[in-house]
């Protein structure tokens, strides 16, 4: 008590993080497992079902189709959304030519800071199957018929990752080179001293002191997975929706497009629950609490 | 210690303040309506999606002259996007209005069902105004009922329907007729492709684009396929997963194969193919009869001289001489069973369907979008962007008439609309079995699935999910 009374003032600071958490992120959750369990109607009664809303979701097969969808795309995100900023910035690394190195950078970071409206309609563009760069090349210079990859499930998926790594790389990168740029270098220095080639300075220099970068952009990363929509709204249409609607579109289906509030609040939660399992395990898998 | 625990108290006692404040009050989500009061004086509080003003100025000047021409206080929440979302968490969070807009009779059934409308049928019956059949034709009501058969809204402008536009200069320029049958459709297409219309030299122009399935009504009529349910004996059917539909989406995937329909179709949204339209790269879109006249005036703005000239048309006949056209959901006003007035709300709703109220909602406000002299209205610079739209482009009173002429082909196609146009049948299951049967029915036109194994599919998984009989 008497600790609590001295640092009374930052105490006091503190309260208006907490009173913000509470009125905007715990209050709102607690609503939402409320009405998870309650035949929600926007006005007049709203009896408590017990389990229902989340059998119905169990029961729903377009759920577990949306939650293999979220897998596959937020698992290849955030795989490819991790080597490939890493390959960027290990390369970035060894460029000479900090002007080049600082525009590469810029050009790099640009696409995170415009919003999927924007993205989505550039690859849309660019993919589309008569004026679109990507398959002009290919007719004009491999001589095969235009894809409709918008339109094509078996590109779907695919194309939402690719775009997705594309649009985040360079954020991750910036990441990796300010986790770069806190490694001592008197580290090379031993290792040039021991003859270590660049490669093997990489290896084993780079790569263990970047360790706590890594997991830090992982975790962040996979409690990202099941929070894919903006992407998914922008980008889909109802030829390949049975591919690349994920859990979040779901919620939103339910929820707002057919105003079914308990059924929609009990898929959310699934994906609270999905996101708390998952990134268990990798704080586990990755010893996170050892950073 | 004592000043430590009061403290806490204090801290306990501000968080169940807010919390409370936060939260959402049985009382304020009563179904109950407020009783009668009068309304002069009296405040008015709407939500629109499409009536107001374009900009938050406009929207400002058309809630005063709102406000002057009703006697009521009146404040117009127009949100700039997301409107759905904004009317699903107004109702959810207890947030009162008197009159909601909505624009889809799926959702009102779901409103309905989630007890937020308030019942009209008495008030429609009891108003002079509206159960005038010249200010609402008697058989439009059937439109607003809900299950139980009793009125829930109130119409907010005449809605009309979809229908092949076509390019009537390109046809003349053609030499072609305006085509009837599927296979004069073909040919008419065929030439928008191959022949150069637009007269550039290159072979750059598309015979048809759409966007998507929402709105090929107008040609799936030469197989008498109706789009969305249709109860057969009590059954349900959707006519777009039959066999019937297989040769039209045959049909379709050979105009894919031959270059002559958009390969974007999947992708286009509307904007995008009425910009296809507008810059001479297809000579036929499917959309809605009053963009016949907005095409046709936003080319003659552009240019005076120009030779353009969109016309609609009938859908195909099918074989037994039937023609589908679709019938878009109308646009209406609920009042919320919270609504603090709704005796304003009434009050408005009449207003709404005068002369008073269809010209403020059509041309806009007086001063501002349009000037009065001696009779003669002007539209304001500010007037002509709004293109006399301020959520009421065309109304049901036969008695108020246009204070301008119409727009040039729209009056023949709304004409086709009257005649032809049917609404379509919306059952709780719909969006559920719009995705099957979309998911399919794109890929078999695109020609990436054979139409019969895709129609196959539909019905397999149609049945599985226990979305038609």
């Amino acid at each position: 008590m008497r600790l609590i009374r001295k640092n009374s003032i930052l105490y006091i600071m503190m309260l208006p993080v907490i009173l913000y958490f509470i009125i905007f992120a715990y209050y709102p959750l607690a609503k939402g497992l409320q009405t998870s369990f309650q035949e929600y109607k926007l006005m007049g009664e709203r009896p408590y079902i017990g389990l229902d809303n989340y059998r119905q979701v169990i029961h729903d097969p377009t759920f577990w189709d949306a939650l293999w969808n979220t897998l596959y795309i937020g698992g290849g995100i955030l795989l490819a959304g991790f080597l490939a900023p890493l390959f960027i910035a290990l390369s970035l690394n060894e460029v000479m030519k900090s002007w080049f190195k600082r525009t590469a950078q810029l050009v790099l970071y640009v696409p995170h800071l415009l919003s999927w409206v924007v993205i989505g309609g550039i690859f849309i563009f660019l993919l589309s199957p008569d004026s679109g760069l990507v398959n002009l090349l290919l007719v004009r210079v491999f001589g095969i018929q235009p894809v409709n990859f918008m339109a094509d499930e078996a590109w779907a998926r695919n194309i939402m990752i690719v775009s997705a790594v594309w649009k985040d790389m360079g954020y991750n990168c910036i990441l990796f080179l300010a986790g770069i740029a806190g490694i001592s270098p008197t580290l090379y220095e031993a290792a040039r001293m021991d003859g270590a080639t660049r490669w093997q300075q990489v290896r084993y220099v780079t790569l263990p002191q970047l360790m706590n970068t890594m997991k830090v952009i992982l975790l962040l990363n996979t409690l990202g997975i099941f929070r894919i929509f903006d992407q998914i709204f922008v980008m889909r249409n109802p030829a390949i929706a049975g591919k690349v609607d994920v859990l979040m579109m779901y919620t939103f289906q339910k929820g707002i497009m057919e105003i079914r509030i308990g059924p929609a609040a009990a898929a959310s939660f699934f994906v609270v629950l999905f996101t708390l399992v998952l990134a268990s395990v990798v704080r586990k898998t990755t010893r996170f609490d050892e950073v | 210690m004592n000043r430590n625990m009061n403290a806490a108290k204090a801290l306990v006692l501000a968080g169940t303040v807010l919390l409370s404040a936060c939260s959402n009050n049985s009382n304020a989500s009563s179904p109950s309506p407020a009783p009668a009061e009068n309304s002069e004086g009296m405040k008015l509080e709407i939500l629109a999606g499409n009536v107001g003003g374009k900009t938050p100025e406009g929207n400002t000047q058309f809630a005063q002259a709102l406000s002057e021409k009703t006697g009521l206080e009146v404040t117009l929440d127009k949100p700039a996007s997301d409107y759905d979302q904004k009317v699903l968490t107004a109702l959810s969070s207890g947030a009162k209005y008197d009159l909601i807009e909505v624009s889809d009779l799926a959702k009102l059934n779901a409103l309905i069902d989630q007890g937020v409308v308030t019942d009209l049928t008495g008030f429609v019956q009891d108003s002079k105004i509206l159960s005038d059949p010249s200010v609402i034709p008697t058989g439009e009501w059937e439109q607003l009922k809900g299950p139980d058969g009793k009125i829930y809204g109130v119409f907010s402008k005449f809605q009309g329907a979809t229908m092949p536009i076509v390019r009537k200069d390109w046809l003349n320029k053609l030499g072609l007729q305006e085509p009837k049958t599927l296979d004069e459709l073909y040919t008419v297409l065929k030439a928008f492709k191959e022949k150069d219309p637009d007269g550039n030299g290159q072979a750059d122009t598309y015979g048809l684009s759409t966007a998507g399935l929402y709105d090929i009504q107008g040609i799936m009529s030469a197989a008498g396929l109706k789009y969305r349910y249709v109860l057969d004996n009590g059954k349900r059917t959707l006519p777009y997963a039959t066999d019937a539909a297989i040769p039209m989406y045959e049909w379709f995937a050979k105009l894919v194969k031959e270059g002559i329909m958009d390969p974007n179709f999947i992708t286009n949204d509307t904007a995008k193919m009425r910009n296809l339209f507008l810059t001479d790269r297809v000579g036929m879109v499917t959309y809605w009869d009053a963009w016949v006249g907005m095409f046709n005036n936003l080319k003659q703005q552009e240019d005076a001289a120009t030779t353009f000239q969109a016309a609609g048309m009938a859908g195909l006949q099918a074989a037994d001489g039937t023609i589908l056209m679709r019938r878009g959901d109308p646009d209406f006003w609920i009042i919320p069973a919270n609504a603090p007035h709704p005796e304003a709300a009434k009050k408005f709703l009449e207003f709404w369907n005068t002369e008073d109220g269809i010209t403020l909602g059509s041309l806009g406000v007086e001063g501002y979008d349009y000037a009065l002299d001696n009779g003669k209205y002007t539209l304001t610079d500010t007037g002509k962007e709004a293109n006399m739209d301020h959520g009421v482009p065309y109304w049901y009173n036969t008695t108020v008439k246009p204070k301008f002429p119409a727009l040039p082909g729209v009056e023949d196609a709304m004409a086709l609309s009257r005649e032809y146009a049917t609404l379509e049948l919306s059952l709780p299951t719909w969006p559920d079995a719009e995705k099957i049967v979309t998911n399919y029915a794109l890929k078999a036109m695109a020609g990436q699935m054979p139409a019969g194994e895709a129609v196959e599919q539909m019905q397999k998984e149609l049945k599985a999910a226990n979305l038609i009989d």
